[in-house]
């Protein structure tokens, strides 16, 4: 009767211990996002590379400015400085957790604010591969995870995670991120669409610490459409953290009629 | 505690420019630690700076070349195992993030950090260019447009144009405060009062923590719906430039907006009338007679000068967006009454009376529709009546397995003064569709009907767009007016009656159907 007693302890202390492939995916997420925690806001300017299969390239300039909002999903400005013709365009994106984010699109040629619909971010972004979902701030909450593997991948020992969207207007039913083992940083995600199929690779490179708290973000991300042969490149530069961004100055829809 | 006090500072920043790594060889001291990555050299010396003063050990700043950029490596002089190991752990405890760095990629990889900084990862950091944070833009237009049909009093069948708009913008104190500049100008070859110019803005502006201040001549749009903008009522319309109502005039005015945790509350002081412009004789998409500007006549006695006062609400809850608000001022919309002139011919004087107005423009987003609605009831001349349009637009993402957006819009359009109403919008329907293709060239078009549902008068609309490479863009307009009938254009007894023909108000644009393309080139 003691064995027997101490098997079911043994064995219902490790089912309560298990950690299941979900539990573990997510922590790695969570610990993502603790790392990227706390920088209240950065600044920083993009370059925008459009690349079609038969090598045409054109170029778009742009600035963003996030501010962090730690009881909620984070604030996005972005605004268009080239082609010309949009320029002052601006986006302005309120992250949520958990509901759609809130999402508005200044025109300056008409001096209107537009809501944009919450379906409207699987779309394009620009005309580039990239959706606006792919460059908002992913919040831990908005995904289901699943880990997978370990896996070296470009030299380095990677996390490999499958999240997927919980929102339903999402335009991927599942993605496979390479996570860094020792920095936490993502370093290529594979997006596969609402058939199923592999749609597009992002590969994320150079990187770089910032402030002391040790931000690293990326100088570079690439995003190659599988089922079009075309291509984006970011370029980012210039990140400044801690500017002193103010929700009420800098993030509202008044705010988006007078960006610089 | 590990910082050391000022007096013990021992910092030595070495920048050593043009080297790589210096060989090494096989000594003890072969290793580095890592404190971060810069594309600009100023953030790594001041880093260095930084990690120097708080952990007293020697840092220097590397530069490395990667192909034709720079990359700017903060990390300690050449370290023993054991230095190494106190220097991290201080690192760590000070809050710092270090990584191991190995002379040599061909050596072991580090267990515990980094082996190097992949040297292909980095890209030379995008330094704002000048020309990006340039303050003036420059736009030329060249227009035509196309009827195929002679006016009703034989106007022109060609109307070309050429339009220039400028826009400076300089911002001073940290970029709270900022003068814009922008004037606008057409030289019109068929009508002489499309022919114009306007100072489109001309205000400084002044950005507080909750609360912004500006004043001059300014531009601003209320509303949420496609095919009547009813509730838009600040800035006088520039109707010879385009029928729909979204070109406007400046407007003189002094508004305060405040930022709260409720909404934003915006109040403006008007400080001056600007009359509606009007095609001439000449002109197309015009009524029967001319307008005739100088014989304009307003109910306030202070005329073109009546201080006009607005206050608005707005705010959002949840999927729930809109606003609210009160004018009392100068009707925008003049009353357009027959008149004779000493030489006989005809022409319309407008009247601006006062009114007050209450209105709300609202939107909602549910899933992929978006719902809009605005409404007002407005007073004038001792008559209040109630107008409203409302709809939905729908975006299909990827329409027919495309990367296009396909929206459909459907809204309509209600006026409680039913064919007394003295705009066209009184019992209509709008349809539309509006595609983005999302492609590199940003092309877009809509697709409108707007159909009144008792007279069966019709609009067909369409507008489209496309960048033509980066300075250049195309753009596509065009109207068919349909379901009236052509007014006649003698006797004048038959001319001024067919104006009160309240199921014909498009009657005079039946002849006016027309195809307009404008290039624009952008400095």
């Amino acid at each position: 009767m003691v064995q027997w007693r101490w098997f079911w302890v043994v064995l219902l202390a490790g089912g309560a211990f298990a950690v299941t492939p979900e539990d573990q995916g997510r922590e790695i997420f969570a610990e993502l996002d603790r790392r990227n925690s706390g920088y209240q806001d950065y600044q920083v300017n993009l370059r925008m590379v459009l690349r079609n299969a038969a090598g045409d390239f054109s170029e778009r300039l742009l600035r963003i400015r996030q501010l962090e909002v730690p009881s909620d999903g984070d604030k996005l400005l972005l605004v268009f400085d080239t082609p010309k013709a949009i320029r002052g365009t601006a986006l302005l994106s309120y992250g949520h957790k958990t509901e759609p984010d809130d999402q508005w699109l200044y025109l300056p040629a008409i001096k209107r604010v537009k809501k944009i619909a919450s379906k409207n971010k699987s779309g394009p972004f620009l005309g580039s591969e990239f959706a606006f979902e792919d460059l908002a701030n992913p919040e831990l909450e908005k995904y289901d995870y699943r880990y997978v593997r370990d896996e070296e991948y470009e030299g380095r020992d990677c996390f490999v995670v499958e999240r997927f969207p919980r929102d339903r207007y999402s335009g991927y039913t599942r993605q496979v991120v390479w996570v860094d083992q020792i920095e936490y940083r993502v370093e290529k995600i594979e997006y596969y669409d609402r058939k199923l199929s592999l749609l597009k690779t992002l590969t994320v490179g150079g990187y770089e610490a910032y402030t002391r708290a040790g931000y690293w973000k990326p100088a570079r991300m690439s995003m190659l459409n599988h089922q079009t042969g075309k291509s984006t490149e970011l370029h980012w530069g210039d990140y400044r953290f801690g500017t002193g961004l103010m929700e009420d100055r800098d993030f509202t829809t008044n705010s988006l009629k007078r960006v610089r | 505690m590990y910082l050391i006090r000022p007096s013990l500072l021992r910092v030595w920043l070495i920048i050593l420019i043009g080297a790589g790594l210096p060989a090494t060889g096989v000594t003890q001291a072969h290793q580095r630690l890592v404190f971060g990555s810069f594309g600009q050299p100023t953030n790594a010396q001041r880093w260095a700076a930084n990690v120097g003063v708080e952990l007293d050990v020697d840092i220097q700043v590397q530069e490395r070349r990667e192909a034709d950029d720079l990359l700017f490596r903060v990390v300690t002089s050449p370290l023993h195992d054991d230095e190494l190991r106190l220097v991290r752990r201080r690192a760590r405890e000070a809050g710092f993030q270090v990584w191991r760095l190995t002379d040599s990629a061909s050596e072991e990889p580090d267990s515990i950090g980094y082996a190097t900084v992949p040297p292909t990862a980095y890209e030379r950091t995008l330094s704002a260019p000048r020309d990006l944070m340039r303050e003036f833009d420059v736009d030329l237009g060249f227009q035509t447009r196309s009827y195929p049909r002679d006016g009703l009093d034989g106007q022109s069948r060609f109307q070309p144009s050429i339009s220039a708009m400028f826009r400076y913008r300089r911002y001073f104190n940290d970029d709270r405060d900022s003068f814009t500049i922008r004037p606008f100008g057409r030289l019109d070859e068929a009508d002489s009062e499309r022919t114009h110019a306007d100072m489109r803005e001309l205000y400084v502006s002044h950005v507080g923590d909750d609360w912004d201040l500006s004043v001059g001549f300014q531009q601003v749009f209320w509303g949420v719906t496609e095919f009547h903008h009813l509730v838009d009522v600040i800035n006088q319309t520039d109707q010879v430039e385009n029928i729909d109502g979204e070109d406007k005039l400046g407007q003189p005015m002094i508004n305060l907006s405040l930022i709260r945790d409720w909404g934003i509350l915006d109040f403006y002081v008007l400080t001056g009338f600007r009359e509606r412009t009007f095609p001439g004789e000449d002109g197309r998409l015009r009524r029967q007679l001319p307008v005739d500007d100088s014989l304009v006549t307003y109910e306030s006695g202070d005329e073109e000068w009546h201080i006009d006062g607005s206050v608005r609400w707005s705010h959002h809850l949840g999927p729930v967006e809109f606003g609210i608000y009160h004018f009392s001022g100068t009707n925008r919309e003049p009353e357009l009454r027959p008149w004779q002139l000493t030489s006989g011919d005809w022409v319309l004087q407008p009247h601006y009376a006062l009114m007050d107005q209450t209105a709300l423009d609202a939107q909602a987003i549910v899933g992929d529709y978006l719902f809009k609605l605005e409404a007002l009831t407005r007073s004038s001349q001792g008559q209040r009546y109630a107008a409203a349009t409302g709809g939905f637009e729908r975006t299909l993402v990827g329409a027919f397995g495309t990367r296009a957006d396909l929206g459909i819009i459907l809204e309509y359009m209600y006026d409680d003064r039913g064919d007394d109403a003295t705009t066209v919008f009184e019992h209509d329907l709008g349809l539309g569709t509006r595609w983005r293709w999302n492609d590199v060239a940003d092309s877009h078009a809509l697709f409108g009907v707007i159909w009144d549902v008792q007279t069966h008068e019709y609009v067909l609309k369409l507008e489209g767009g496309r960048r033509l490479g980066n300075d250049w863009q195309l753009f596509v307009e065009g109207r068919v007016f349909g379901g009236g009938y052509q007014p006649p254009t003698e006797p004048v007894e038959a001319v001024l009656e067919s104006m009160l023909d309240t199921q014909n108000k498009l009657g005079a644009l039946q002849r006016d159907d027309f195809l307009q393309l404008e290039l624009t080139r952008f400095f």
